[in-house]
């Protein structure tokens, strides 16, 4: 037996899960997922031409409507977040110690392990 | 017999019994199988009033069962159920007894078919509730539980100012459908609004729910917000201004939570936006909107636990909930990971996933009530959700930079309350039609039309997509150790700062005008003694014939107050 804990951060020892799921931090995939992602999106474009759209609105009858909608909003929602933050924040502590935020959760009510321990 | 005791006395009489039986496995056997009788006893119910009550010359229905009534308290039995289970190493009986008195002031609620038992219920869960929060043992968490109780007492004060308000105007007691109009009935609105979170009146929910222990918060998300919703529901059904209510509920979190460090606090956050949708239910007011309502409430409650269950897994193991200290954490808690990204999936209304099959009734339902507005920004606020619950949680926990911490995967217990959960979560939108059976109404409805599916993945994977590019271009805000200002800011920042600057104006009046009275008095009495004192002048000529006069004046006078006696 080796006096060592194995290390852990050698994907060998990880779980097989986690083995399976580190795909995504190996060079190219986050790359390879982004362009993928992109291919899907546009094949539900093209879905949007095959079948008879019906909706509560006149809007909904454009292809891609739903698609240019999220992509637009989602981008105005994390700018406008952004403007948000410079206004409202704070350093940690602002609160005081009457607020969670600048303290540590008690110790004994958590069982940090360790992997491999 | 059986089905005249109210549901909720098998959460009390439990309570007692835990104190009964021996810390350890006894008890955390208990508070699993409560929750499983409470369910089959609700099951079991027939509809009607089962068990009335005189009180006081007051006619009181402690157990009201109809159709929505009954699909709330099923679900709060199953959140009772698994929050049980994931605090299942939980040794601490101040929160074992809080989380089965809590639970059992709900489903009491719930049940309540007049507006005194409401009351009583309402500010049970709002006692029961608090000691999850002081549960964690801190200055910071007695601190927050206060504020917390204050506004859970207040909106329960509110609520009796309104229900007496409301009886000696109409001399019922009955909780059934209202109108808003006299001062009695917006009472109750707004005191079922400050628990169901309003805008404005939302702050108590991110402040304390990521002060309470890592348990007590999957509890807490469970049951005090949906009581709101189901009484709102109960009350006031079709009134048009829940709309504008919810939908401003559905926005204004969005931008909060895209931007909030702790994760516990960001789901609040969340949880504040999910509970627009079922406000928006509430407003547009029909059969199926309200099936929406109570089917989203159901799918909520479960999704909602999920992500607190596994963010607070994270925290068990790793001590923070804080986005910017963590990361790439499916290394080596990969099954919390997959969980985690189920409750993502169903809050952000995947195909396939519990949040599509109850949303969409909601929406389709605003859609059909010709609110056009609403509806895109209710589409819009769907992509919202998508961006903090379904992206930013799972993906800077458990992907993202590597943290470098190596935890080990969550205790088995949790893992299996997560499992359930997540099947659950996956059941519903897989077989939407056996949630759909157990609503208040008669559902016809058909999530998965070719139509609603790519509509709905286009939405999100396009959204996705903006992420990555944001992502790519450096552009996404980082993760940053920061607090933000929220409503809460006025009565922990301003109002102290105002208080203390009125205390000490006041006390700087008070000082200026009590100095120059005492400097007044001092300077008379010294003046006095200086001429009247024993050295004084006027001292050295008192007649000692003074002293006889008037002792012959007091004698005077004892003769004619006796005389005149």
């Amino acid at each position: 037996m080796s006096n060592h804990p194995p290390s852990t951060d050698d994907p060998a020892n990880w779980p097989r899960l986690g083995r399976l799921l580190s795909w995504v931090d190996r060079p190219g995939s986050a790359h390879r997922l982004f362009w993928g992602l992109a291919m899907v999106c546009i094949v539900l474009v093209m879905l949007d031409f095959t079948y008879k759209k019906y909706g509560h609105f006149g809007v909904e009858a454009i292809p891609g409507a739903y698609g240019i909608y999220g992509y637009v909003m989602f981008t105005l929602l994390i700018f406008a977040a952004k403007i948000l933050r410079d206004f409202i924040k704070r350093p940690e502590n602002y609160y005081g110690d009457k607020a969670v935020d600048s303290e540590t959760y008690p110790e004994d009510q958590l069982d940090r392990v360790q992997y491999g321990d | 017999m059986a089905t005249s005791i109210p549901t909720a006395y098998l959460f009390f009489a439990a309570a007692i019994v835990l104190l009964a039986l021996p810390k350890g496995q006894a008890r955390s056997i208990l508070l699993l199988v409560v929750p499983i009788i409470a369910g089959l006893h609700v099951w079991m119910l027939p509809e009607g009033s089962l068990a009335t009550v005189s009180f006081l010359g007051l006619d009181l229905d402690l157990s009201r069962v109809d159709r929505l009534s009954r699909v709330f308290a099923l679900i709060f039995c199953l959140a009772a159920f698994i929050g049980n289970l994931f605090a299942w190493h939980v040794r601490d009986p101040v929160q074992q007894v809080a989380a089965l008195l809590y639970a059992g002031s709900a489903i009491g609620a719930v049940f309540a078919g007049d507006l005194i038992t409401l009351f009583i219920y309402w500010e049970g869960t709002a006692i029961a509730s608090v000691f999850l929060i002081w549960a964690r043992g801190t200055t910071a968490a007695y601190h927050t539980g206060m504020r917390y109780l204050i506004i859970q007492i207040g909106s329960g004060v509110i609520l009796l100012a309104g229900v007496g308000l409301v009886w000696q105007e109409t001399g019922s007691l009955t909780f059934g459908a209202m109108t808003l109009g006299s001062l009695g009935t917006w009472l109750i609105f707004l005191s079922f609004g400050i628990k169901c979170a309003f805008p404005l009146l939302h702050n108590w929910l991110q402040d304390s729910y990521p002060a309470a222990t890592i348990t007590g918060t999957v509890i807490l998300s469970a049951f005090t917000t949906k009581l709101a919703v189901y009484a709102l529901a109960r009350g006031f059904a079709g009134t048009e201004i829940l709309i504008y209510i919810g939908v401003v509920m559905t926005l204004f979190p969005i931008f909060f939570a895209e931007i909030e460090n702790d994760l516990r606090r960001v789901l609040a956050y969340s949880l504040n936006n999910q509970l627009g949708f079922m406000v928006v239910g509430i407003g547009v007011g029909t059969e199926m909107a309200l099936n929406g309502t109570a089917s989203h409430a159901f799918a909520h409650i479960l999704y909602k636990a999920l992500l607190f269950m596994s963010v607070g897994a994270v925290m068990f193991r790793t001590g923070t909930s804080k986005a910017s200290e963590l990361g790439g954490l499916y290394r080596t808690m990969p099954k919390t990971a997959i969980f985690c990204l189920i409750g993502a999936a169903s809050i952000s209304a995947f195909p396939l996933f519990s949040g599509f099959v109850t949303k969409s009734l909601i929406l389709d339902e605003t859609a059909s009530a010709h609110y056009p507005l609403i509806w895109a920004l209710l589409v819009f606020a769907s992509a919202g959700v998508l961006s903090h619950s379904g992206i930013k949680i799972p993906f800077f926990t458990f992907f993202a930079h590597d943290s470098g911490m190596r935890p080990a995967e969550a205790p088995r217990h949790m893992l299996l309350a997560m499992g359930i959960t997540a099947f659950l979560c996956v059941f519903i939108g897989v077989f939407p039609d056996t949630l759909y059976a157990i609503l208040p109404y008669p559902v016809e409805y058909h999530p998965y039309t070719m139509n609603h599916v790519v509509a709905q993945l286009q939405l999100l994977l396009f959204a996705i997509l903006a992420f990555g590019v944001l992502m790519r271009t450096g552009m996404h805000p980082p993760e940053i150790r920061a607090v933000n200002l929220d409503t809460d800011w006025t009565y922990r920042k301003a109002a102290p700062s105002v208080i203390g600057l009125a205390a000490r104006g006041v006390a700087q009046v008070w000082n200026a005008v009590t100095g120059k009275v005492t400097r007044i008095v001092e300077a008379t009495i010294a003046r006095l003694y200086r001429s009247h004192g024993p050295e004084g002048r006027m001292a050295s000529v008192w007649p000692t014939g003074a002293m006889v006069l008037w002792l012959g004046i007091l004698l005077g006078v004892t003769l004619i107050v006796s005389f005149v006696s």
